[in-house]
């Protein structure tokens, strides 16, 4: 099989942390104080450090005297996975003196602090947090472009809006009685949940919006056009992961200052785990030496189009006995019942499982959940390439995670990332649309000589990767920040 | 000791009327409160401070008559202060006066372009005294506030006959985030008066201690219901002041 002989090429020559790049940022004169706001928690607890209903004290929890993976686990996903890293650095560099990180967490103690972090929670009750999340998903699907049903169109008129209305605004109350403590420097919200906060946020300081997912103007109704913009507007700046998105958003009529920065990643989080990790975590979830396989890193959702993998898969499996495909994921903080509480993701998986069985591949599709970062390591390092399918996708992280880890990537046109991607060169871009087109890249990689695409992708993914370097990041958010507080 | 008790009775009963005035600027706030509960929150609240004010100024007058001095040398002196400040600051007072009508009953506000005697500039503030403009010649023009219910003003802002925007005042004893929902709630019920493309927006102001004065916009769908549409807000707003009130309490 060429394949192994491929893994094992890529793995000796192209090691994963070889990045150099130069960080000659100034630093301000006075190091900043930063408020940031997420709708997902950067970290989540168990049970046992969930605040009794109504009894929430106020004496801060100490992350340090926990144990991770015991007590509390770090939220998967994009958003928070991007924010700490950026802070981290700006720590260390002491660009920030310290920083203020406000997000929904219902099962969490109301502070707690981490180095230089404090973590504050906001609480929503079932009933209130019910409705948020039905606005929330609402919202969400007509920015992909997933509903196209004009249901929603009358959205902030309904009751339910209320409810998010009131999530934004307490939060945007924590985050004023903070300021009056902490006087912050600087606001930098993050994410499209959060998008009233700027407005319901009087003050004159800076106020940032990162805007993560994709922004297509012809996708929002009409009707939500004059709120939206004058939620928008109330932003000195708004950062965006595409060029395309920027674009878009000057025509919606928003006129601040608009930032693309590539979403970011530190590749220090990432380690080369032992071959003998890998077999064993690969024995674990029933990949036997030998079969190839493709990697679909994605929370349970129906944008992230696994069915998609799963069709090209039942094209393919004949022709290439020894392929699987390895679905990581499950719900993200919006579907688990510690948070938002929606059941899309078990519904999702519901689907996909029936999917698999009716194309009889039961063999050959893994559902492994949830994985901690070493065991997802260890999976980047045991396929032979990744596969992001998803319908719609503001960026896809993932793919820089595959260019990390030295492996090709099969990606959807439908990703912020594809702007970055040259067919051929790092990549291979599919429609997930047109039928058979993933199928149709998955070959050429699993074709008799794929040795040779393989290595020229896997280099220029390296090369691509630097883009979304924490370090670039750092540098364009510092300068972003600087900017935006000295005009 | 006769002398005594006498003087212990009449301080009593000083202080009684003190606190029977006391229980009457409240209950005479209230009242004020519900009857005006299809005015402007902001007409209300004046309406209902006035009330209390006039019910302490003459209870402690009957407190003072109680204490045995007469209190015609206190109405005096309060008549002729009150007179020459009158005449004092008659045309600043003027212009503040003014400044509280226009506030609620004048279709303009800071953002807008208007054209008043003449001038015309894009509104960038109104104070207690004058309405500040920006023309397009960068020339700042201040307008005193008293020309804008003697004079025509234009609003030339596109849509300006749309908007409608009632200044609201709220005092610690309101939940704010549950009153913005409560109120979401109750404005949805209107939709079909109100234009669909512009959803009610709650803005904060400022903020002190003691209140937080906040904006509601909403936006008509027909130009000859704004009457009938801004008497209907505004009397959902002083129910749900009243209702966010009492759940607080």
């Amino acid at each position: 099989m060429h394949f192994g002989g491929l893994l094992t090429g890529a793995g000796e020559h192209m090691r994963l942390r070889t990045y150099e790049w130069a960080t000659q940022v100034t630093a301000p004169m006075q190091p900043l104080n930063m408020c940031i706001n997420t709708q997902t928690p950067l970290v989540q607890f168990t049970a046992a450090h969930a605040p009794p209903p109504g009894r929430r004290t106020s004496a801060p929890l100490d992350l340090a005297a926990l144990t991770e993976g015991v007590d509390y686990r770090y939220s998967p996903g994009g958003v928070t996975r991007m924010v700490l890293p950026l802070v981290r650095h700006m720590l260390q560099d002491r660009f920030l003196d310290e920083a203020h990180w406000v997000a929904l967490n219902p099962n969490a103690p109301a502070t707690v602090r981490m180095s230089g972090v404090t973590l504050h929670s906001v609480t929503l009750g079932p009933k209130r947090m019910a409705s948020y999340g039905m606005v929330k998903e609402a919202i969400w699907g007509r920015v992909h472009g997933i509903d196209e049903t004009d249901h929603h169109d009358d959205l902030f008129w309904t009751e339910a809006f209320s409810e998010y209305a009131y999530y934004n605004r307490i939060t945007s109350e924590l985050i004023r009685k903070l300021d009056k403590k902490h006087d912050f420097d600087v606001f930098y919200i993050h994410d499209f949940q959060q998008i009233p906060i700027g407005h319901m946020l009087t003050t004159l300081k800076p106020k940032i919006f990162r805007w993560h997912i994709p922004f297509d103007r012809s996708t929002i109704p009409p009707r939500w056009h004059a709120l939206l913009a004058t939620y928008l507007n109330s932003y000195d700046a708004i950062v965006v992961s595409s060029p395309r998105y920027a674009d878009s958003l000057k025509s919606f009529g928003y006129t601040g200052r608009i930032e693309h920065i590539y979403p970011y990643v530190d590749p220090k989080d990432y380690s080369d785990p032992p071959a003998a990790d890998v077999a064993s975590v690969s024995e674990r979830f029933g990949v036997r030496r030998g079969d190839i396989v493709a990697l679909v890193v994605a929370r349970m959702d129906p944008v992230k189009a696994h069915d998609r993998a799963i069709e090209a898969l039942a094209e393919l499996a004949s022709s290439f006995p020894r392929l699987k495909l390895v679905l990581v994921g499950n719900g993200s903080f919006s579907s688990s019942r510690s948070g938002v509480g929606l059941s899309k993701s078990d519904r999702w998986r519901a689907h996909l499982e029936e999917m698999v069985t009716r194309s009889h591949l039961e063999d050959r599709v893994v559902f492994t959940g949830h994985l901690s970062q070493h065991d997802l390591d260890c999976f980047y390092e045991r396929c032979s390439f990744t596969i992001l399918p998803s319908v719609r996708e503001g960026f896809g992280l993932v793919v820089v995670e595959s260019w990390l880890h030295h492996r090709p990537a099969i990606i959807t046109s439908r990703a912020g990332i594809a702007d970055l991607v040259r067919e051929g060169k790092n990549g291979l871009v599919f429609d997930p649309d047109e039928p058979g087109a993933l199928a149709g890249q998955m070959r050429r990689l699993l074709g008799d000589h794929p040795t040779e695409l393989s290595k020229t992708l896997i280099r220029g993914g390296s090369l691509a990767a630097e883009k979304c370097s924490i370090e670039a990041a750092v540098r364009s958010e510092r300068a972003l920040l600087t900017e935006v507080m000295e005009a | 000791m006769v002398d005594l008790y006498a003087t212990l009775w009449t301080f009593a009963l000083a202080g009684l009327t003190l606190l029977l005035t006391w229980l009457l600027a409240m209950l005479a706030s209230w009242l004020i409160g519900r009857f005006m509960q299809q005015s402007s929150p902001q007409v209300t609240s004046g309406a209902r401070r006035l009330g209390a004010v006039m019910v302490w100024l003459i209870g402690s007058i009957l407190a003072i008559q109680e204490l045995g001095v007469s209190p015609l040398i206190l109405i005096v002196v309060i008549a002729l202060v009150g007179f020459a400040a009158l005449i004092a600051v008659r045309e600043p007072l003027g212009n503040y006066g003014a400044k509280y009508f226009t506030d609620v009953y004048t279709p303009f506000k800071v953002g807008d372009t208007i054209r008043v005697q003449g001038y015309a500039g894009k509104v960038i503030a109104i104070n207690a005294i004058t309405t500040v403009l920006l023309a397009d010649n960068e020339q700042l023009i201040s307008v005193p506030n008293s020309v804008f219910i003697t004079d025509i003003v234009v609003n030339t802002t596109p849509q300006a006959w749309k908007e409608v925007t009632i200044p609201i005042s709220i005092g610690p004893s309101v939940d704010l985030p549950a009153f913005e929902s409560e109120l979401l709630k109750h404005l949805s019920k209107l939709r079909l008066r109100l234009d669909r493309q512009f959803p009610p927006l709650l803005s904060t102001k400022s903020r002190t201690s003691q209140s937080t004065d906040l904006t509601l916009t909403v936006m008509l769908r027909r130009p000859e219901e704004r009457d009938a549409v801004t008497v209907e807000v505004n009397k959902r707003v002083a129910e749900v002041l009243e209702h966010t009130r009492t759940n607080r309490r």
